[in-house]
């Protein structure tokens, strides 16, 4: 599907790396030495085989084998991922539970105003405003997420915190509000008047009974959020400028490096599915109906 | 000052008569003493010699360009764009590439930021007498990081390969017609002849920084650069990571003065405004490029220093004139008589850019003819056009063009200006890969729109501009404009030798353009560079190189 997408679009090879004004023969010459003059067939094929034979390809523009950039890139995007769940998720379902315990108060209010009004800012708004805050006036952190060679575990988180929080705005009203319609809900069932009548602490009610189901369309969510924070921080990536999987996808597609594109994008799709998995796993741990009917 | 035609005879003296020609123009107040010296370094006559020749004539010393020199040491920062593609003197195409390149290897001579030629690996150069062979003396004792001494075969290898239609050489469109593989002749170690398929009185600026794939690198390189990165400059690489970034360390064994900086580190960015964040928190100390729209935070702002360079980068606006309602030249004057000028270059371009003329001819060329008049913004006139023409009721057509720099906004100002003569344009506005596509006739928006606009980079003589987007046979003649006139009289301008007579046919060329307007030139914008205060002696170019050998900061 890649593949033949790439092929669609305008340009070609050897006439992306020289750009428009090179001479003709010369992207003639480089398109033969890269082998993209070659029949789409042989291309993919040859592709595909390579593929198989756990070989990437070598990139068009880099003449460089491509794995070493993908692996980079994907651990990179990984640890901001990391960083940014890491952060979204306890506070944004704690957000959510305690605007579903005081509904309709102000507290409820703010919360659930506040996630929902960063949310729909953009990320390159809310990434421009943090860096002129955090970066350039106060020069609390650093605004890029580059973080000198050989940097320890603590100096790659500190990098990372300025370009997780525009992540975590995002995700955090999201999130917050699939936790808060969950909690109404579960706060609202018979199980939960049932557990509270029959005399059980208010915190073992909450614990036990309510946050269990509420939290499972938040899991959905979640999950589905994976994909984006995996491959679609291009917009955070070229701001904070770190060597993410979005961007190396994005500059691959724009130059027609199909070896790279192609590679980027099977590297999401694999990600995509590991993490669905991962939800499907504990989706099942905290639903035990799932699990039964399995075993049925 | 009074004229010493003693010492004027003595330095005349063993100069060839074009040199000789050149002298009385300056001494009968022909030529500007600017002109003389810009002309004078094309000829290879060295800048001492100009300058004495100057003073012989009455015009007092050369002013210098030394500054007080910075303190040695400390780590130079810069912000630039990301490389686009692999690293390799023949293939490299774009800003950020030429930039890592261009800080490790050396050119035969330089294209200052005034547009004179300075000799750098060659020590001087000169003309046969019809300019068809230029001969370049290169400078002794230079090593290549390598080891090797820098001698003729490096000079004839390096540019044999870039006019090689075989080796996907970016250069080939420069060097087509002009230089052929095997043409470059070794003479001895140190001189290397240039033999030319036709004459051309700028040649020097295409083995310049100008042609910035004319890097000189041993005979004996086969391909993969970024594993040597070997060259001739005043730094050595460090560290080269493909997207992230590049460092450099002074070179020791440099022919020239040694670089003031211990090192130099470049970060690379896919775009302007992480860039200015970066200048403005400190993390960076130069922004290489910088567009004058996304840069206008920093212009008025006294912690940032604006070098502004004079360049000849600009937008073309083409329309074809072979087909539609632009086939007309009358509708083509009107359309460029629509254009206020002025203000393109103050307010669309805050103050840095000059106004075009709707030709190559920039006020900045010493071969301009500045006594051609201005075209200016005239409604009326372009009304009577359109009229002439049998069109005063206007029509429809659609402008195509590229999202890039300020073209949008100038495309908008133009469908504002033409709406006042009655001409409706609709804007498709493309991504830069969709507008150019293959760059051949039949398969490019840029090359078959009926009326578009394009980016054209700086170059320090107007010779790619006066070829390939306006003659018959240009291969990015977009306007389809073909006229044997000024085929001719192009191809006499790259001809000339003598700067009075490529001044001569300049004003031909500029009101032939002037009556046929196969492309709008509506003004040229300037390069700018942003340092932070107490950066010094940052040298950029308008073709995105940057010398940092001299720079330092407080």
């Amino acid at each position: 599907m890649v593949f033949l997408g790439g092929q669609v679009l305008p340009g070609n090879v050897g006439r992306a790396i020289l750009g428009p004004f090179a001479d003709q023969r010369a992207v003639d010459a480089l398109n033969h030495s890269l082998g993209v003059d070659r029949p789409l067939l042989v291309q993919y094929g040859t592709w595909i085989w390579n593929f198989l034979h756990g070989d990437m390809g070598t990139s068009y523009i880099f003449r460089a084998p491509v794995a070493p950039f993908v692996i980079d890139a994907l651990g990179n995007s990984l640890k901001l991922a990391l960083i940014a769940f890491v952060l979204v998720v306890p506070i944004g379902i704690l957000g959510g539970v305690i605007a579903a315990l005081n509904l309709n108060r102000p507290l409820d209010r703010i919360i659930s105003l506040g996630g929902l009004s960063v949310t729909v800012l953009p990320e390159f708004v809310t990434g421009i405003i943090l860096i002129l805050i955090f970066g350039v006036w106060l020069r609390w952190l650093p605004i890029a997420a580059a973080w000198p060679k050989g940097a320890g575990f603590f100096t790659q988180i500190y990098y990372l915190i300025l370009p997780s929080l525009p992540l975590f705005l995002v995700l955090f009203g999201y999130i917050a509000r699939m936790a808060r319609s969950g909690m109404i809900e579960a706060l609202d069932s018979d199980y939960t008047r049932t557990a509270v009548l029959k005399g059980l602490p208010w915190r073992t009610v909450i614990w036990r009974h309510v946050l269990r189901n509420a939290l499972l369309p938040t899991i959905t969510v979640i999950a589905t959020q994976t994909g984006y924070l995996i491959g679609g921080l291009v917009v955070i990536e070229t701001l904070f400028r770190y060597q993410g999987i979005g961007s190396l996808i994005f500059t691959a597609a724009r130059g027609k490096d199909f070896p790279m594109l192609e590679a980027g994008i099977l590297t999401i799709g694999i990600v995509y599915a590991v993490a669905t998995l991962a939800a499907d796993f504990l989706y099942s741990v905290l639903n035990p109906r799932i699990r039964l009917g399995a075993e049925q | 000052m009074s004229k010493n035609y003693r010492i004027l005879d003595l330095l005349r003296r063993g100069r060839t008569p074009l040199e000789n020609h050149l002298i009385d123009g300056l001494v009968d107040g022909r030529l500007s003493r600017r002109e003389f010296v810009r002309h004078g370094s094309l000829l290879g006559l060295s800048l001492p010699l100009l300058g004495r020749i100057g003073m012989a004539a009455g015009f007092g010393a050369t002013p210098s360009l030394a500054r007080a020199a910075g303190a040695a040491g400390g780590t130079i920062r810069v912000g630039s764009s990301v490389p686009a593609a692999a690293i390799d003197p023949v293939t490299i195409a774009d800003a950020g590439g030429l930039l890592v390149m261009q800080q490790v290897a050396e050119f035969l001579c330089v294209d200052g930021p005034d547009l004179v030629l300075k000799p750098a690996l060659a020590e001087s150069w000169k003309p046969n007498a019809d300019g068809t062979v230029w001969t370049f003396t290169l400078r002794k004792g230079v090593k290549f990081h390598s080891g090797g001494e820098m001698k003729a075969e490096d000079v004839v290898a390096s540019i044999d390969r870039l006019a090689d239609p075989a080796n996907s050489s970016n250069a080939l469109s420069v060097f087509s017609g002009i230089l052929q593989k095997g043409n470059t002749k070794k003479v001895d170690d140190y001189t290397v002849e240039f033999h030319l398929d036709a004459p051309n009185g700028n040649f020097p600026y295409m083995v310049s920084s100008d042609n910035y794939n004319a890097v000189i690198i041993p005979a004996s390189y086969k391909g993969d650069y970024e594993k040597s990165f070997d060259g001739t400059g005043p730094f050595k690489l460090e560290k080269y990571t493909p997207k992230v970034g590049a460092s450099f360390v002074r070179n020791d064994d440099y022919w020239g003065d040694k670089a003031l900086p211990d090192r130099t580190e470049f970060t690379f960015f896919t775009d302007i405004q992480p860039q200015i964040l970066a200048l403005q928190s400190g993390q960076i100390d130069i922004i290489n490029q910088m567009p004058v729209l996304a840069g206008v935070a920093l212009l008025n702002d006294p912690n940032f220093e604006i070098i502004s360079l004079k360049s000849v980068a600009h937008q073309q606006l083409h329309m074809h004139c072979d087909e539609g309602p632009t086939k007309d030249a009358r509708v083509r004057r009107a359309i460029a008589l629509c254009l206020d000028r002025e203000k393109l270059a103050t307010g669309l371009m805050k103050g840095r850019a000059a106004l075009g003329n709707d030709s190559p001819f920039a006020a900045v060329y010493p071969s301009t003819d500045t006594s051609v008049p201005q075209r200016k913004q005239d409604i009326a006139q372009a009304k009577q056009l359109m009229e002439a023409a049998g069109l005063a009721q206007g029509f429809k057509m659609t402008l195509t063009t590229e999202r890039y720099l300020e073209i949008p906004e100038y495309a908008q100002l133009i469908q504002n200006w033409v709406k006042e003569i009655g001409i409706e344009l609709e804007l498709n506005i493309l991504d830069q890969g969709a507008y150019y596509g293959d760059a051949v006739f039949g398969k490019s928006n840029w090359l078959d729109s009926a009326m578009g606009i394009t980016d054209y980079g700086h170059r320090g003589v107007p010779n790619v501009y006066l070829a390939a987007p306006l003659k018959s046979d240009g291969t990015w003649n977009a306007a389809h404009f073909k006229n044997k006139d000024y085929d001719q009289m192009a191809a006499s301008y790259i001809a000339a030798l003598d700067l009075e007579a490529q001044k001569a046919t300049a004003g031909k060329i500029q009101k032939l353009l002037l009556e046929e307007t196969p492309v709008v030139f509506g003004y040229f914008y300037d390069y700018l560079t942003a340092t932070a205060k107490g950066v010094t002696g940052v040298q950029p170019t308008a073709m995105s190189q940057l010398f940092l050998d001299k720079a330092s900061k407080a």
